[in-house]
């Protein structure tokens, strides 16, 4: 999952980065609005963390003119003021949730857990495929109840697919939504990654349709 | 563009200042007026005066007609006869003097049988004519050398109906009246000027004495923003008195409001140096007793959530102390609870949670400021749907006490609502901070307070789902409909 994180505090940008990075997503980051406006408009995005006060376009500025472009990308807003008035005014510019500064850690990626779920019609924070189920609080994978070792690339790629329930996810698409931006992109490394799912998992459960990506299948 | 408009600026600044002094705009205004008033009564004067000088100019013609038919006579021949030595005026008989008189016969070929000696040799020539016997004409013709006269004629016959009529004519210089009204006309212009300065320098006096209280406000003033004085100090005119006694009350407002927000900021920093204070001990201790360092995380963690609560807490209170006596706030409700519902909505969203809210009255309104109701109700709100099971009902409705007009908002949820013992515990200002449960105690300890400022009031009670009952009081404008009172008397 990519997460765009706008924020121009580089102490709170570096320690909002890392977190999210543990966490398993892949982060862009921008430290202005103008940068986070392009961004947002260009990028495939799976969540957006966007701070208010910004230098150059404010984050409301910036969020009303991703909706007005038509880019539906979830928004979670950090906010210093702590106020209705400004709660108010970020729904109705089409925020999806707000939390206000300062923050608990597990708080953000939770809200932010959510708001991916929630984007992709998923209700429960449990995400399962037949027997394969895949917890998105604790980050952990079972099968048929016995837990399942991944690595952190492993369970990025499980991840989104199992976000994606019976649609076929190209090769390019995951690799736009598992590497950010700067990162050096190599679709063989999907394959790599596929393949060692595939030895985790029982191997009918990542099917390939060929010339148009993967598909994840339930497996009794 | 650029030049063009450097070359209007300048322009349109002088025009800007003209139409900003109150004294060239009333000034202007009074002498257009002046001016036009005596122009209409200068037009309406001199036109009287020339019709009376022509009224009378044709009542001595006809005077002087009346004397020629009566000195008329005939002879045996029935010819016209008139002896000119018995008309008395002596300008009948200089030549050209300006008053002439003529006797034509009436009948084809017409001709001048008599006439004046002032006409020397030459006619008058009058325009053909048909009169009734008796009957007078007057008629404006060109006299014998050229210039404008007025003729008078009328027509006589000797005895009987058929016999020969003749037309007698009298004609005198037209511009003896034109001089007459000139005269006048030029005494009527110098009179109306001396009339227009006379009243340019009453007005300017008027406007003088007029705006003289401003002049004084103006000082008052100066004094104020230059810190001389406190309040708008002098007397002045009544109309003045009214907005002077408003301006000093909204100086004392803001000089409390000041005090009020050095206040907070006091309490604000004296609340933040005892967290940081506890940080800094911890932070020394830790680099002493590096052993220690352990404790420091979760002692940050609990003195910055300490701050946070301070800073929540003293901004809800200095913003509504800020804005507490406003005149005339008024924050319509409906608008104030919707964008609550937008908030709530979204954030519930994975809850499957109803938020309810009955038809609020489109008159209901809250006398202060949005951001304040905003922050009352949505604490409430989102307390009830933080509790709450399955739904959670807001509704407003405007009612009549003894203290005037009252606004009442309830949120109720389904939730395990508040033990009696503690209701009391999270609305009592002051203990509150340090005993208020995380996510929910604060918000109702700034409700409490926010209410308290306002003169309102928050209970909590049994909501009839079994949840927390949230009800507020809270001011209404004065003079807003009460949709209870029609209904009751219905």
């Amino acid at each position: 999952m990519r997460v765009l994180l706008v924020e121009d505090d580089p102490t709170l940008r570096a320690q909002l980065g890392a977190s999210l990075r543990e966490a398993g997503y892949a982060v862009d980051e921008a430290d202005n609005g103008r940068d986070a406006l392009h961004h947002g408009q260009t990028e495939a995005l799976d969540a957006v963390v966007l701070d208010l006060g910004l230098p150059l376009l404010d984050g409301l500025s910036v969020l009303r003119r991703w909706r007005e472009g038509g880019h539906t990308v979830p928004v979670l807003i950090l906010t210093a003021r702590d106020t209705w008035h400004e709660k108010v005014s970020g729904i109705d510019a089409g925020a999806d949730d707000y939390l206000t500064k300062p923050f608990h850690m597990e708080e953000l990626l939770a809200r932010v857990r959510a708001l991916i779920r929630r984007a992709q019609g998923l209700a429960s924070p449990l995400l399962q495929c037949g027997a394969l189920a895949l917890d998105t609080r604790s980050s952990r994978v079972t099968l048929g109840g016995q837990p399942v070792n991944l690595t952190s690339h492993e369970f990025r790629l499980l991840a989104y697919l199992m976000h994606r329930p019976g649609s076929v996810v190209s090769r390019s698409e995951l690799t736009e939504h598992l590497y950010a931006q700067d990162f050096d992109r190599d679709s063989n490394t999907i394959e790599v990654f596929v393949a060692r799912l595939r030895r985790k998992l029982p191997p009918e459960t990542i099917e390939t349709v060929r010339g148009m990506g993967y598909r994840l299948v339930p497996v009794p | 563009m650029a030049p063009a408009r450097a070359v209007e600026d300048p322009r349109r600044g002088a025009l800007a200042r003209w139409l900003s002094s109150l004294r060239l705009r009333l000034l202007a205004a009074t002498l257009v007026a002046l001016v036009v008033a005596l122009l209409l009564a200068g037009g309406l004067l001199a036109g009287l005066f020339r019709d009376h000088v022509m009224r009378q100019f044709e009542a001595t013609l006809t005077a002087q007609l009346d004397q020629l038919t009566a000195r008329l006579e005939f002879d045996a021949s029935g010819q016209p006869l008139l002896d000119a030595g018995t008309l008395t005026d002596p300008r009948w008989s200089r030549p050209f003097s300006g008053l002439y008189w003529q006797i034509d016969s009436g009948a084809a070929p017409r001709r001048a049988v008599l006439r004046s000696r002032s006409l020397w040799d030459s006619t008058l020539l009058a325009p053909d004519d048909i009169l009734a016997d008796g009957a007078v004409h007057a008629h404006e013709i060109a006299g014998p050398d050229g210039a404008s006269m007025l003729l008078m004629e009328r027509t006589i016959r000797r005895d009987d109906p058929a016999a020969t009529p003749w037309r007698l004519l009298v004609a005198a210089d037209l511009r003896e009246t034109g001089a007459a009204a000139a005269r006048f006309n030029g005494m009527l212009a110098a009179s109306l000027a001396a009339l227009l300065l006379l009243l340019c320098i009453a007005a300017v006096a008027q406007v003088a004495v007029g705006l003289a209280p401003l002049r004084t406000l103006q000082r008052a003033l100066a004094a104020v923003r230059e810190g001389r004085s406190a309040r708008l100090e002098g007397r002045f005119p009544v109309e003045v008195q009214a907005l002077t006694e408003d301006f000093n009350a909204v100086l004392e407002r803001n000089a409390e409001v000041v005090a009020r927000a050095r206040t907070q900021a006091g309490n604000l920093a004296h609340a933040i140096k005892t967290p940081l204070a506890a940080m800094a001990q911890a932070a020394a201790s830790a680099l002493q007793r590096p052993a220690t360092a352990a404790e420091l995380a979760p002692l940050v963690h609990e003195q910055v959530e300490v701050a946070r609560r301070h800073v929540d807490w003293h901004l809800a209170r200095s913003r509504a102390a800020a804005s507490l006596g406003l005149p005339g706030a008024r924050t319509p409700v409906a608008p104030v609870i919707a964008g609550l519902l937008r908030v709530l909505e979204r954030v519930h969203v994975g809850r499957s949670l109803a938020l309810l809210c009955e038809p609020v009255d489109p008159a209901a309104t809250f006398a202060g400021e949005a951001q304040d109701l905003q922050e009352m109700l949505g604490n409430l709100l989102d307390n009830a749907c933080k509790w709450a099971r399955r739904e959670v009902h807001v509704s407003a409705m405007l009612f009549t006490d003894a203290s005037g007009r009252r606004l009442r908002l309830c949120v109720d949820d389904d939730g395990p609502g508040i033990e009696v013992s503690r209701r009391d515990s999270v609305t009592t200002r002051g203990a509150r901070l340090d005993e208020s449960v995380p996510g929910s105690g604060l918000g109702l300890a700034i409700v409490s307070d926010l209410v308290g400022l306002y003169g309102g009031s928050l209970s909590l009670g049994v909501a009839p789902a079994g949840g927390l009952s949230a009800e507020l009081i809270l001011p209404a404008p004065a003079g807003q409909v009460d949709p209870a009172a029609p209904k009751a008397r219905v």
